[in-house]
């Protein structure tokens, strides 16, 4: 076991990827802290945002590549194929890299430097932060692409159990090769109020992007019946989208404009001072992998109740969550729980159980251990990778094999025109501090 | 004229030369081009002005096909803007400034001179393309907002670019010492 004290150097593939904000770019962004306190080496690549283009260098010494490929659609690169095979050529053998670690099914940058970085015989892994569907036209020509880049994959990690059947059902991969890592929360920031809010008034907190997806015509209809029942309770809800409409009718509907308080859209920085004012969280998503919007309420000390879709029930305690089925009256029987469990939370408690239940340097330390698995799959060349593909289908499996024969051949030609020896390897940049020479020489002329 | 031979390193396609001349520090990168490379590059513009003046000269009168072909002419001229480099030079003048040198094979000399107040810091960057990364040399100027390129018709390789960069740093921060010292008259000696 000690044997496998050795560091990684990791390369983070997605298209999301700070400044955005949101669920995977902050597990990417965590996850790479933390990897970083154990002493691998990380670098994360993903495509410019407007005018941030080029290297950067983010808290810890964390180096991000932002490649100037201009985003198409929904934050994602345009997928070409073979086009993005240079940089990650040239990136992956400047900073010596290990192990390729993409995220998110939906980028397709990942899927590229995927394709690309198993082609030149690097180890790749792979994170699934969400569920897809099966029947509709998007998700079966997603489902085909991840088949794709599953059907070679040395590791695969998801972050539930529910995320993890749904991982394995759409592309067909062994069971053997997933494994379930949860998502954590940074429970230092997300700290309970000092001073317990009165239960007088009782406030909900709602803070989700107002889309079809997260529920938001289940809070249409929830809303008003508990406001209805109970008189002592107030809504705050938070985020902005397509549904905020629907919301600001049913307000003036029900005449409920000193009862429910529309925000608009919440800096992430402010999700905690908007969490600490309420007592309970409402959750209506229609599916979720994981949530952390929920772990981060339960480390604010609020008592949650969310629909019991996807991954949810794997993420809390009994004691912390009221679950219900995702329609209105068994959310408002759940609401009517959950105010009555309210006088026996101790939000200073709850906050202390969520500390020992998740940190992200235990998520970090779970996909060390993936690494060093992946690490330790043999090494194949071309020919006994091809038979993978062909399981993927009757047409699409020539088609993946075809995909992956022109790709050797563009590396073949890419080593021909820019030999490795000629791309040069970066110096590893520590934490930054004063290294000019010059000025410590300027330092001691002055002290003379 | 005493010139000192300081170091010579050799990379692929490029030469780094470092040499001072009367109390001018030198460092030169040769780009290494192939004479084969040079003169075809000279039949290419032969061809294209042959190309250009031929359906001028043959009286025909301005038909599609000709002007399709002066079209594609001007679009290779574009191309073959290829003026081949000779070498790159950072000619380092104390207390004047910094001279950046480009020699063309035709022999033109491309000059540009950095007085020694412009330059804030000389900075070695990643530049990252659609295609690939490289390093490269700049200079931080006062008062603009572009950087400098030191080298720009060549991409020499950083182990290349790190000495001409100390060399930078250092010439600067003596600079700066002689300055502070000379703004500061009144403070005590150190013995």
């Amino acid at each position: 076991m000690d044997g496998q004290e050795r560091k990684h150097r990791i390369l983070m593939v997605s298209d999301f990827f700070f400044p955005n904000f949101g669920g995977v770019e902050s597990h990417i962004y965590y996850l790479s802290q933390c990897l970083l306190k154990l002493g691998h080496k990380v670098v994360v690549m993903t495509h410019a945002y407007g005018k941030r283009s080029g290297v950067r260098y983010v808290t810890g010494g964390l180096k991000v590549y932002y490649v100037p490929w201009k985003p198409f659609l929904m934050q994602n690169t345009l997928p070409t194929l073979f086009l993005t095979f240079p940089i990650v050529r040239a990136i992956l053998i400047r900073e010596k890299i290990s192990v390729v670690h993409g995220h998110q099914a939906f980028s397709t940058l990942c899927h590229e430097a995927l394709m690309h970085a198993r082609t030149m015989g690097y180890k790749v892994v792979f994170t699934d932060h969400s569920l897809y569907g099966f029947a509709d036209a998007g998700s079966i020509h997603m489902n085909k692409v991840l088949q794709f880049t599953l059907a070679d994959i040395d590791q695969a990690i998801c972050v539930s159990h529910t995320s993890k059947e749904n991982t394995v059902l759409r592309s067909g991969i062994s069971p053997q090769k997933v494994f379930m890592v949860p998502n954590a929360v940074d429970t230092a920031m997300f700290t309970p109020s000092p001073e317990r809010l009165s239960c007088d008034e009782i406030v909900i907190v709602v803070i989700s992007r107002l889309v079809y997806r997260k529920g938001a015509d289940l809070l249409v209809e929830v809303i008003p019946e508990v406001c209805r029942l109970f008189p002592k309770v107030r809504f705050i809800v938070g985020g902005d989208g397509p549904k905020r409409v629907r919301l600001e009718e049913m307000r003036e509907k029900f005449s409920l404009q000193d009862r429910v308080e529309m925000l608009g859209a919440v800096p992430h920085a402010q999700v905690r001072s908007v969490l600490i004012s309420g007592h309970i969280f409402l959750n209506s998503s229609l599916t979720e992998a994981f949530c952390i919007a929920i772990l981060e309420a339960a480390s604010c000390g609020l008592l949650t109740v969310s629909t019991r879709v996807g991954g949810v029930p794997e993420v809390l305690p009994d004691d912390m969550i009221v679950l219900a089925q995702p329609a209105p009256e068994d959310m408002v029987q759940a609401v009517k729980k959950a105010i009555d469990m309210l006088p026996g939370i101790d939000p200073q408690l709850m906050h202390l159980r969520m500390k020992k239940l998740y940190s992200w340097d235990d998520v970090a330390k779970r996909t060390e251990i993936v690494y060093d698995r992946a690490m330790q799959s043999p090494k194949t060349d071309l020919l006994e990778r091809l038979p993978r593909y062909l399981t993927c289908g009757a047409w699409a499996g020539k088609l993946f094999c075809l995909v992956m024969i022109i790709n050797y051949l563009l590396w073949c030609l890419l080593e021909y025109l820019q030999p490795t020896e000629g791309i040069e390897e970066v110096p590893d940049i520590g934490p930054i501090h004063a290294h000019l020479e010059s000025v410590d020489d300027l330092c001691e002329t002055q002290g003379n | 004229m005493e010139q000192e031979r300081k170091g010579v390193v050799s990379s692929g396609m490029y030469t780094y030369n470092h040499h001072s001349d009367s109390g001018f520090d030198i460092h030169e990168i040769f780009v290494k081009t192939s004479r084969s490379r040079v003169l075809l590059s000279y039949i290419g513009v032969v061809f294209l002005l042959a190309n250009v003046c031929q359906p001028l000269l043959s009286k025909e009168g301005l038909s599609s096909s000709s002007v399709w072909s002066i079209t594609f002419g001007i679009l290779v001229a574009k191309c073959l803007q290829y003026k081949p480099v000779k070498k790159e030079s950072v000619v380092i003048m104390p207390t004047f400034g910094v001279q950046l040198e480009i020699h063309f094979w035709s022999g033109k000399v491309h000059r540009r001179f950095v007085p020694i107040g412009k330059i804030l810091k000389p900075l070695l960057n990643e530049c990252v393309t659609p295609v690939t990364c490289y390093w490269s040399l700049a200079l931080l100027l006062r008062d603009e907002e572009e950087l400098m390129l030191v080298f720009q018709k060549s991409h020499p390789p950083v182990k290349m670019l790190v000495p001409v960069w100390k060399a930078l740093c250092k010439f600067l921060n003596s600079e700066y010492l002689a300055n502070s010292s000379v703004s500061k008259p009144e403070c005590p000696e150190h013995d």
